[in-house]
């Protein structure tokens, strides 16, 4: 059974979703609760990029319960796109975001995408075309890492994150604009016997004001309402949602899995392509 | 004999000096500390260390002043002077021709012009991003799996600087990492951190009239790989104490000396 497939290599992250090339796959056909994939894998990224990708395409192979003869197309996206020597077609991670979030949400005409080194806000049209973007990738503060960080100096998992935040009463403030400094505010607040969910909820809400003025610079936030779908490894965290959703104002919308938004994006654009390419193959035979 | 103490309380080390007056200053005794998240007790303990290397009882200290980012928090100290005006004080005492004071410390940095007397005439300072401090130094050591005190030496044996692609102290790991897979040496990875510090400082310093001679201060002053980056990219040599790790608890101890020697006068 034929497959696409879409990898996105990220600084932290390799993320590998199949999808069945026989299904049609409309934009938001098969519900926001089900992507259209038949296997996914996820593995971290390293120092070996066509490494990761070999081995996050292995893992979402076993799950669909494929080899890699049924493969027939495959698209890249991420930070290591050009890496994976394997590749048919490679997607910056802006286009293969906005396309993932547009066939989960049709009506979005934002993204905010929060990954391991770098956070991008994208602006959609209506016909789902990115219109203007901005992106962060020069500082950890407001990136996934800062989380990944907070959580190593709390002692806890990156996974507790989310919840512990929504348990928060009294945020505490962090100032920092860095994610290293930051380190020094958090043990203080520590020292002084701040609540753990407190502190948490203060570092989402630092988070939200930073990826706030990203939103900003593309218009986002100061008209309309827009649909802004939030997609990201970050995005798993429940108290990141709320800290956004109260920063901005607005309804915050996430995809099932958002860490694998990119990699559907870029397997979604590669069936097309591939569709294309066969078409015209097609013609040329008749 | 005047004795007199200054505690330089910084984000990462804690250091006292104590100074004996009388005609020219001379330092009696010198103590470093890790500052750790209990401020007051690190000065406390680094006041006292000074104290028994002088071999002298802490009361017998006329005039204790503190500086550093927890200055306020010192239970003992008498007077508190910001750290601005100290590194330029002991900058100023231990090399008298110092017009450019850098000061690179744990989490932060500073370019000071100094006047002729060593009074400050203007600063410029990152403490916002711990790019350009001794946090960057001290996480890019720990991903090489050095120690902070092997990276400076070893930096210099170079012959093919690496370039980062960030000064991020977060994304400088992965940075490192990827070098490290592609087989560069510790040594041209560590030449192409040095440099990155360097130019970041020189950038903040040209924010203000660089002025020689240059006094360089501060924790990260004892690293010989810095001093020979900054060098290169200013295209100024750089003097510097081996007490620069203590130029600012100096100058402390200087403004104590002095308050002692004017309370003394009017009583």
């Amino acid at each position: 059974m034929p497959c696409v497939v879409g990898i996105d290599v990220g600084t932290g992250f390799t993320k590998a979703v199949l999808v069945d090339v026989r299904k049609e796959h409309p934009e938001g056909e098969i519900g926001r609760a089900e992507p259209p994939v038949l296997g996914r894998g996820i593995v971290k990224t390293g120092a070996y990029l066509e490494e990761a990708a070999e081995r996050a395409l292995d893992l979402a192979l076993r799950e669909a319960g494929r080899d890699r003869r049924d493969i027939v197309y495959i698209a890249t996206t991420g930070f290591g796109r050009y890496a994976v020597s394997f590749r048919d077609l490679q997607i910056t991670e802006i286009t293969s975001g906005a396309r993932g979030a547009r066939w989960f949400f049709p009506e979005a005409t934002a993204v905010l995408d929060i990954g391991n080194q770098s956070t991008r806000a994208i602006r959609l049209d209506a016909q789902g075309k990115v219109s203007a973007f901005k992106m962060n990738e020069k500082c950890a503060a407001g990136s996934g890492s800062f989380l990944m960080r907070a959580a190593k100096y709390l002692q806890i998992e990156v996974e507790e994150l989310g919840e512990l935040s929504l348990r928060a009463t009294r945020p505490q403030p962090i100032s920092s604009v860095c994610a290293v400094l930051a380190e020094t505010e958090i043990i203080n607040h520590v020292s002084a016997g701040a609540a753990i969910e407190d502190i948490v909820r203060g570092i989402h809400n630092s988070l939200a004001d930073r990826a706030a003025l990203l939103l900003r610079r593309v218009g986002i936030g100061s008209d309309g309402t827009p649909q802004l779908v939030f997609i990201g490894g970050v995005a798993r965290q429940r108290g990141m949602i709320a800290a956004l959703e109260e920063r901005l104002g607005m309804r915050v919308r996430v995809p099932p899995q958002c860490e694998f938004t990119c990699a559907v994006g870029a397997a979604l654009l590669g069936l097309h392509r591939w569709r294309k390419l066969r078409s015209e193959e097609g013609v040329q035979r008749n | 004999m005047q004795l007199a103490a200054g505690v330089d309380v910084g984000s990462t080390q804690t250091k006292a000096v104590i100074l004996a007056g009388d005609g020219e200053p001379r330092i009696l005794a010198r103590a470093l500390v890790d500052t750790g998240a209990y401020v007051p007790r690190a000065a406390e303990l680094a006041f006292h260390a000074a104290c028994r290397e002088a071999g002298l009882d802490p009361r017998e200290i006329g005039m204790i002043v503190g500086t550093g980012y927890g200055r306020y928090r010192i239970a003992f100290g008498h007077a508190q002077v910001t750290e601005i005006s100290c590194h330029a004080r002991g900058a100023h005492f231990v090399f008298p021709e110092t017009r450019t004071v850098i000061d690179i410390g744990g989490q932060d940095a500073k370019v000071i012009r100094v006047g002729s007397e060593g009074e400050v005439r203007d600063f410029v300072m990152n403490d916002k991003c711990a790019a350009g401090t001794g946090r960057f130094l001290a996480n890019a050591a720990e991903v090489l799996g050095l120690d902070l005190e092997e990276i400076g030496p070893l930096s210099l044996r170079a012959t093919d600087p690496v370039k980062l692609t960030t000064v991020c102290t977060v994304f400088v790991e992965s940075d490192i990492l990827s070098y490290l897979a592609q087989g560069r040496r510790p040594e041209d990875i560590l030449r192409g951190v040095h440099l990155a510090i360097a130019r970041r400082t020189v950038s903040l310093a040209r924010r203000i009239p660089i002025e020689p001679a240059i006094t360089f201060t501060g924790g990260v002053a004892r690293n010989i790989g810095m001093v020979r980056a900054l060098e290169e990219v200013l295209g100024l040599p750089i003097q510097v104490s081996p007490d620069s790790h203590f130029m600012g608890a100096l100058g402390a101890a200087l403004f104590a000396l002095e308050r002692l020697e004017r309370y003394e006068t009017s009583s």
